[in-house]
């Protein structure tokens, strides 16, 4: 017995190195060998999927890309699902961003799914790219007020009254939905708080894992339809659109590393505890 | 002091009275100025902060090289780094299709190039270490010292496990298993007897079994112990309310430090 | 394609040596955080330059909708376009803007901050800091308190109009849950009340609200894991990219070196004598 509680006590005293080749194995494996683990939407990303599915025929969306490479793999794949599903039910797409990163992003998104997947889809009729516009906040106010002051021409230097999907859009409330895909601020909750609340426009949202919580009152109250969090809810609205894609093949090795931490944590509270009850006895 | 006290205590107050009252006034200057021009010079001033941050590092990192300080050489790599850049953004453009301007956007410039495989790389890199550390801090740092950090513990177990796809394969019955050996613990803590404890924690597993043999071994059910639905219920409910007050103390804690700021009892920003 | 290939290897040199990190600080560590550093300084100054600076200030201080090639305002811009054109294209800078001349007095504050890189004028920068200052106060003290407050006591609210609302459910709203929402926001602003000792029922109340807050902070470290681990899912997954064939294997030949490297040193530090 004292020799287990020995090599208890040792093992928790374990060199920090040995942890970084375990979650760093236990990633990789999965990405090689994956388990094919079934995928299960939560109640929050079945919303955002209902309010997608819900919109009326041929509605003018906003997405706007609030995002860059450090947040890529988290963001990027919900991105590609939704515009997948958008444009599977015929709906418009006005792209923005209000980071400069987020114009690479959109770039991407172009190129690797619309362009690729539904070439039947025009730019400037069924999609366009508004482009990057510095200001954080006074870019939101300007879409509320005048899209038309703040954009007089898009990303590929066409002029704004000359691109077909734009007529008859002059304001945030000529859209039917806004969706924001957002890593930080300016994002989710500017949105919220400068476009969605004032005017009533229906708003969902996809954010990092780690800013949910920040967003999750917005979204409990109803103020936000649904949120996507982080890779596992890009994986999730892949799974309920029936098209897998970048979100799902991580969703093995994340799944694997999440149990391994869980082991460690239970691990390492056990070798505490042993610790301390060999402490008391000397 | 005039100029260096006076004043700037007198911009905040001006600008920041201007922008508060602007969200009540209907006057269309002030209107204007409030929701485009300033704003417009808040980002054109960051801008400027940007370049100040810039011109700094140039200095320090300079004067690090010239006066061969430690670590001298690597300074080298930031400097040379920092100047590729600039290059990139102001000297050579690389794709003589697109302006100058559109070029920190376009496809295949230099700078898109030095975006794609330079600073990505670098900064997803950078953000992804933490990973590892938090591994890390999980086994070394993460203890259950007192009741609040084992709730702390369990409600990041079950959001873990629940919110990936794992979570669907862990029977609700395991954990039903697991939360009777828990309130066993509580039950001896609170009794410290062996009788009683004993007689709890075997009653409870008998009654789960008999139960699970009557419905079948649902995977999940009964709900309440099945990971994805707990940990909705957990997301949505218990951990809103506290997200809830954190977001109300700190809007509180926003607008009376702006009001603060704008009064100027506040002067930090001047060094006071 | 050269180019892609050039950039693919350069790309996993730098994913693996912060990645190095992990081992021990190490040279290639110090040397990929040092060009991070300075990449990092001139992406940001280029892309603020130019998506701001270039045409929100000089393009409302020289547009092109009013170029007038023989006032002495557009002579100084005929003479800045003559040193650089690519910042100053002949004929104004056409954005779409007006003329403002009223932007001279953030381009003259910008210009103080700049100056306070000397030490001497290092003061310079506190008016350009109280405009930002009180700017960010008034925009953001009705946006936090409309949105952040008002709106979520709103949604704190009871609703005892509904006459099919179950008493308890798991999915969707409840009576019961809407209780514990309410209970859990006041006993949780309260424990923020440190202006009365928190005993008695006050602190009974306070300690309720911190059981939620934690259950909060629990769930916080939950999704940060989960954050952390797919950037993580991410790295490696541009890694394998960049280990096929047409980037001719940059990863595993990268690592190799990089792992000769790393032990080719440890080994001579383990063999050179420690000074005493």
């Amino acid at each position: 017995m004292n020799g287990i509680l020995n090599f208890i006590s040792r093992i928790g005293q374990l060199d920090r190195r040995w942890i970084f080749l375990i979650i760093a194995l236990v990633v990789l494996i999965p990405l090689f060998f994956p388990l094919g683990l079934p995928i299960r939407a939560t109640e929050s990303t079945r919303l955002v999927w209902e309010t997608v599915e819900n919109l009326e025929p041929e509605s003018k969306v906003l997405l706007s890309l609030e995002y860059g490479p450090s947040t890529k793999p988290e963001l990027h794949p919900m991105v590609f699902a939704l515009v997948r599903h958008l444009l599977k039910n015929d709906h418009k797409i006005y792209m923005t961003c209000l980071w400069p990163d987020g114009q690479f992003m959109a770039e991407d998104l172009i190129e690797k799914v619309i362009e690729l997947e539904f070439p039947d889809k025009s730019y400037g009729e069924d999609y366009v790219l508004l482009g990057f516009r510095p200001g954080g906040e006074a870019v939101i106010k300007g879409i509320v007020s005048n899209i038309r002051k703040l954009y007089t021409v898009d990303a590929r230097n066409l002029s704004v009254d000359e691109i077909p999907m734009m007529e008859a859009v002059n304001q945030f409330k000529d859209f039917d939905f806004l969706f924001s895909a957002s890593a930080g601020f300016p994002g989710t909750v500017e949105w919220v708080q400068y476009a969605s609340d004032p005017t009533g426009v229906p708003m969902s949202t996809g954010t990092t894992s780690i800013q949910v919580n920040e967003v999750m009152p917005y979204v409990q109250g109803g103020q936000v339809k649904g949120i996507l969090a982080g890779m596992p809810g890009a994986a999730e609205y892949e799974a309920l659109i029936g098209v897998p894609g970048i979100g799902t093949s991580g969703m093995d090795a994340q799944s694997i590393a999440h149990v391994v931490i869980v082991l460690f944590i239970i691990f390492g509270n056990v070798a505490y505890f042993v610790e301390r009850k060999k402490a008391k006895k000397y | 002091m005039f100029w260096k006290r006076t004043i700037p205590i007198a911009i905040v107050a001006t600008v920041g009275f201007l922008t508060l009252f602007g969200w009540f006034v209907d006057e269309p200057h002030i209107k204007n100025f409030v929701e485009d021009d300033a704003t417009q010079w808040y980002d054109i001033l960051a801008s400027f902060a940007i370049f100040l941050g810039a011109l700094n590092l140039l200095k320090m990192q300079s004067q690090k090289i010239l006066k061969k300080q430690t670590g001298w050489q690597y300074s080298i790599f930031a400097v040379g780094g920092f100047i590729f850049a600039i290059i990139a953004g102001f000297v050579i453009k690389g794709n003589d299709a697109i302006q100058w301007g559109a070029h920190v956007t376009g496809k295949g410039t230099l700078f898109k190039w030095m975006f794609e495989f330079m600073f990505t790389p670098l900064s997803a890199t950078m953000f992804a270490l933490l990973a590892f550390f938090v591994a890390s801090a999980s086994y070394r740092a993460f203890r259950i010292r007192n009741f609040e950090a084992t709730l702390l513990l369990i409600s990041g177990i079950i959001i873990m496990l629940g919110r990936v796809p794992i979570g669907i394969k862990i029977s609700a019955w395991f954990v039903l298993y697991l939360t009777i050996l828990g309130i066993g613990v509580v039950v001896n803590n609170a009794f410290k007897n062996k009788q009683i404890t004993l007689g709890f924690v075997v009653g409870g597993l008998l009654l789960t079994t008999i139960a699970g043999f009557w419905m079948g071994w649902p995977v999940d059910q009964p709900a309440l112990f099945y990971l994805p639905i707990l940990q909705d219920w957990i997301y949505n409910i218990p951990n809103v309310a506290g997200g809830r007050a954190i977001m109300m103390g700190i809007g509180l804690g926003i607008f009376a430090t702006s009001m603060r700021y704008i009064l100027g009892i506040e002067k930090s920003y001047i060094g006071e | 394609m050269s180019g892609e290939i050039l950039g693919a290897w350069i790309a996993v040199f730098l994913t693996l040596a912060i990645f190095s990190y992990l081992y021990k600080d190490n040279a290639f560590y110090k040397i990929a955080e040092h060009i991070f550093v300075g990449i990092s300084a001139g992406y940001w100054t280029s892309m603020f330059f130019w998506t701001q600076i270039q045409p929100n200030l000089f393009g409302r201080l020289w547009p092109s909708k009013q170029y007038d090639a023989d006032s002495f305002w557009y002579g100084i811009y005929d003479a800045l376009s003559w040193i650089n054109t690519s910042i100053f294209p002949a004929g104004g800078i056409d954005k779409g803007h007006e003329m403002h001349l009223i932007y001279l007095l953030p381009f003259a504050l910008g210009i103080m901050m700049l100056l306070s890189v000397f030490d001497k004028l290092s003061w310079f920068a506190r008016w350009g800091i109280a405009y930002t200052v009180g700017m960010a106060a008034g925009l953001r003290a009705y946006g936090y308190l409309n949105s952040n407050v008002i709106a979520q006591v709103r949604n704190s609210t009871l609703n005892f109009s509904d006459p099919d609302l179950p008493f308890f459910a798991l999915i969707g709203n409840s009576y019961f849950n809407s209780i514990l929402l309410l209970v859990g926001t006041i006993s949780g602003l309260l424990y923020f009340y440190f202006s009365k000792e928190q005993k008695g029922v006050f602190g009974k109340v306070a300690r309720v609200g911190i059981y939620f807050l934690m259950v909060s902070f629990g769930a916080s470290f939950g999704f940060a894991v989960m954050g952390r681990i797919s950037l993580l899912i991410g790295r490696f997954v541009d890694l394998i990219t960049y280990n096929d064939a047409y980037y001719h294997h940059a990863t595993i030949w990268v690592l190799i070196l990089m792992v000769l490297a790393l032990g080719y040193s440890a080994f001579k530090e383990k063999g050179s004598p420690k000074p005493s």
